[in-house]
């Protein structure tokens, strides 16, 4: 992987926060009251023709608008691959056909919701949409499926540096699903405005929503956002000594040490418990800002995406909004950014940027 | 027994509801107008959610959904085939 | 890097037998698993024939000697009865299973559980065993418990792109090899029957209400079935070190995407070609060189059609042994790919072709005729295994024997 160089060279995406207008970065910050973050919506028209828009359920809506949004911002290079990740994939979809299953005792159902349940139908559309008929591949392995996105195209690319693939990633709240998680202490039982997040050192997170592209390449475009240098998936560290270790190694790797980290974006939940060992490792990051971004996004599998953009907007714009530090390290210039997300303190990321 | 000119606009608010046509109005859409191909632009999936629009709504089963290439060619043959087929 | 990969072992579970002796002979002797629906509570068990292992979820549970209640979906409980199996045909130590990769496929995962407590679970005033279940709506939940069983820590992946999943697994498991992050990657899929499967196909109106006749004229449909398998996957180094014996090679793959409508192939089989071309380029051999392709062969208008065309295309005059083994194990979805890429692996070593079973009559548009009868005796050097799914999704992955 490191025989390689990366660059993200067009972003798109669409969440809780007004992010779909890539010449903003976080101008203006939404609240929330009751756990839950949705999306804030784009204009869909502005990104898909109205006969296609008809047919999309809303995720595949958000999904397609935020990778036309990428695929513009790369200066519509065509991909040659598609691969996405996702947590849950279409709830709501899900959600409808079982409920019609119930409520019409398995007949007279209708193929729409099945179909647009599936895993893969966000990738199948955007294939349909741009005619990419390259390689495509849907991942869904919970906290590291935008992780697992990003290192299969770093992985093909290896191989060809002149390519560009689209790696997105997306979740989607769900009335049902947040019923039953929070039967299992996934969200806080306390309501609190989301901005404020870490302010409460109790059990639970917040449930989010999202959808994020990214045009990554071997070689730079006009439009480069920053560099992806390396990425590593950390199943269930035994401890936070361990998970210190595979940073520490990570690191050294890349021959950097953590003193030349110059923002630490980690992905901290506001769950008191699950953020126990990330806290640990980053106290290690002294020389770092602290930058986090769950009072924004919310919790979901795919969370780490808004973190990686986050990471790349810092890098590109060179600026930090006042909403995501933590600590009090000013600095002018950004070159390196170590995303460090933990998602229900079982998949752990690692992720390096570098300005370009 | 509802008359093809009574079932015609039902059919309309029918099909827009089923298949989420989402700013397409009944008056927009002329009962002759072809639905598939040309005209309203619906596809294989669309057949099948207007087979079960029929089924659910008129108690009306296609046995082969090959029949519905002619059913459903525009919303006027529709409410022909429902007024010949709907069991009361 | 270019360091060759080799399948070391491999595992399976289907409704024609539970492990790789019993399916084999079930192929060789023309036993399929079709039959009605017995043990899912659907009301399609008189009017939607399947596939179904007829084992309940207990006897799953003692197979694969986990116990029982501890939340493990029946997708994870046929994964594990798989993985168990290969795992042990390859020898792997509890050292290599820490360092491996394990890339599992699934398009139910826990939806059968979760379909049968959708509103128990949402239900606080109702608690009880089915708690268990709670996070049964995830696809990757099922991997990651297999990882803990198995103690895997190398790199942990579930893909679903829906009927190629686990034939993708097997191409990044070689991949994560080739790029030289891994020495063993474990590549398969699991999937359960489920009343949400069942009537979402049902649906789209494509399952057949008799066994399933792939590539026949008057095909209909196809029919579901459930199952697992999984392929362990090394590294040059890692079997030359370990004087391991080799079943295969995974020679080449090609993953391309038809983009033509989100349920359906293109009618002239252009993803489908591209894929097959694809894996054949990067195992750098002619079509001519095939001796069998295990036809995704689904017995649906369309697949079959698309298909067809597609290996007449790539083949020319001069198509190779062709047959779907679907009318045995149903249409295992996810799990198909790695589980014809195993029969795959058992035609390679014991020298045979599967029929196609149910075929009679000859489609109008093909020129071709899949295999109709068993062939033994016939020493199979390459082999293409097809897998299409949803979504424009076409794989097709290319083996080739190490036997001299």
């Amino acid at each position: 992987m490191k025989l390689s160089r990366y660059y993200i060279n067009g972003v798109g995406i669409v969440s809780p926060q007004r992010t779909f207008d890539n010449a903003e970065f976080l101008n203006e910050i939404t609240h929330y009251h009751e756990n839950v973050l949705h999306c804030v919506l784009p204009e869909f028209k502005d990104y898909i023709n109205p006969i296609q828009l008809r047919r999309l359920s809303r995720m595949l809506r958000v999904g397609l608008s935020a990778a036309v949004i990428c695929v513009r911002d790369s200066g519509e290079r065509a991909p040659d691959g598609i691969i996405t990740g996702t947590g849950y994939g279409f709830l709501h979809e899900t959600a409808k056909f079982l409920e019609e299953i119930y409520q019409y005792n398995e007949k007279q159902l209708t193929p729409t919701y099945f179909m647009q349940s599936t895993y893969n139908a966000l990738a199948g559309l955007v294939a349909l949409t741009l005619k990419c008929k390259g390689y495509n591949n849907t991942h869904v392995n919970k906290g590291f499926a935008f992780e697992t996105s990003m290192h299969d195209a770093m992985m093909h690319l290896a191989t060809n540096i002149s390519q560009n693939f689209l790696v997105g990633a997306f979740d989607e709240t769900d009335k049902a699903q947040y019923t039953i998680h929070s039967q299992a202490g996934y969200y806080k039982t306390e309501s609190i405005d989301s901005v404020e997040l870490f302010k409460h050192k109790t059990i639970g997170s917040l449930q989010g929503e999202g959808a994020a592209f990214f045009s990554i390449s071997g070689t730079r475009g006009e439009n480069v956002w920053c560099e992806v240098a390396d990425l590593k998936m950390i199943f269930c560290p035994e401890s936070g000594d361990a998970l210190r270790v595979h940073v520490t190694e990570f690191l050294s790797a890349n021959n950097i040490t953590t003193n030349q980290v110059d923002v630490l974006v980690s992905g901290l939940s506001g769950d008191v418990k699950h953020d126990e060992i990330l806290n640990m490792v980053i106290q290690e990051f002294n020389h770092a800002t602290d930058v986090r971004f769950k009072h924004l996004s919310g919790e979901y599998c795919t969370a780490s995406s808004f973190g990686c953009w986050v990471g790349a907007s810092i890098l590109k714009k060179q600026r930090i909004p006042d909403v995501l530090r933590f600590n009090q390290v000013i600095a002018t210039s950004f070159k390196t950014v170590l995303i460090i997300n933990q998602y229900m303190g079982r998949n752990y990321s690692l992720v390096l940027l570098k300005s370009v | 027994m509802q008359t093809v000119d009574e079932l015609i606009p039902q059919l309309k608010e029918l099909i827009i509801k089923q298949l989420n046509l989402e700013g397409v109005t009944p008056e927009a859409f002329d009962a002759d107008m072809p639905l598939f191909g040309e005209g309203l632009g619906l596809d294989s999936i669309d057949a099948i959610e207007l087979i079960v629009l029929l089924d659910r709504n008129y108690g009306i089963k296609l046995a082969d959904p090959k029949e519905g290439k002619k059913v459903f060619q525009s919303v006027r043959t529709m409410a022909e085939f429902i007024q010949l087929n709907v069991k009361k | 890097m270019s360091r060759r990969v080799f399948v070391t072992g491999y595992g399976i579970i289907t409704s024609i037998g539970t492990g790789a002796q019993k399916n084999y002979e079930s192929l060789i002797n023309k036993q399929c698993g079709y039959g009605a629906i017995e043990l899912l509570d659907t009301v399609h068990q008189q009017d939607i024939p399947a596939c179904e292992i007829k084992l309940h979820d207990h006897q799953l549970s003692e197979l694969a000697d986990v116990p029982a209640n501890a939340g493990y979906t029946r997708t994870a409980l046929l994964g594990a009865i798989a993985l168990r199996e290969a795992i042990a045909m390859a020898k792997l130590s509890l050292d290599e299973l820490k360092q491996s990769a394990l890339l599992s496929a699934t398009t139910t995962g826990g939806i059968r559980e979760l379909e049968k407590y959708y509103y128990q679970l949402q239900d606080p005033s109702q608690q009880g065993d089915f708690r268990v279940f709670s996070d049964s709506a995830n696809p990757g939940e099922h991997t990651e418990r297999l990882a803990e069983l198995f103690g895997v820590k190398g790199y942990i992946g579930t893909i679903s792109t829906a009927c190629s999943s686990s034939a993708n697994t097997i191409m990044m498991g070689t991949d994560l090899i080739k790029s030289g992050m891994l020495n063993t990657a474990i590549c398969g899929g699991a999937e359960a029957l489920s009343k949400f499967t069942i009537n979402g196909f049902n649906t789209l109106m494509i399952l057949d209400k008799e066994q399933c006749r792939p590539f026949d004229k008057t095909r209909t449909g196809l029919n579901l079935g459930e199952g697992a398998a999984y392929l362990v996957l090394e590294s040059e180094e890692s079997v030359e070190a370990s004087g391991k014996k080799i079943i295969a090679e995974v020679k080449g793959y090609g993953n391309t995407n038809d983009a033509f409508h989100q349920t359906a192939s293109s009618p002239d089989g252009g993803g489908a070609y591209q894929a097959m071309l694809k894996a054949l380029t990067m195992g750098k051999i002619t079509s001519s060189q095939i001796d069998y392709v295990n036809a995704h062969g689904t017995a649906t208008e369309n697949n079959d059609l698309s298909e067809g065309l597609a290996m007449q295309k790539l083949f020319e005059d001069k198509v190779p042994y062709f047959s779907s083994t679907k009318p045995y194990t149903g249409h295992t979805l996810a799990a198909a790919g790695a589980i014809e890429a195993v029969f795959c692996m058992l035609a390679m070593q014991h020298d045979l072709i599967y029929p196609s079973i149910n075929f009679k009559n000859q489609m109008d548009e093909l020129t071709i005729t899949p295999q109709q009868e068993l062939i033994k005796n016939v020493k199979l050097n390459y082999v293409l295994s097809n897998s299409f799914g949803f979504g424009g999704n076409a794989s097709s992955l290319l083996f080739s024997s190490v036997k001299k």
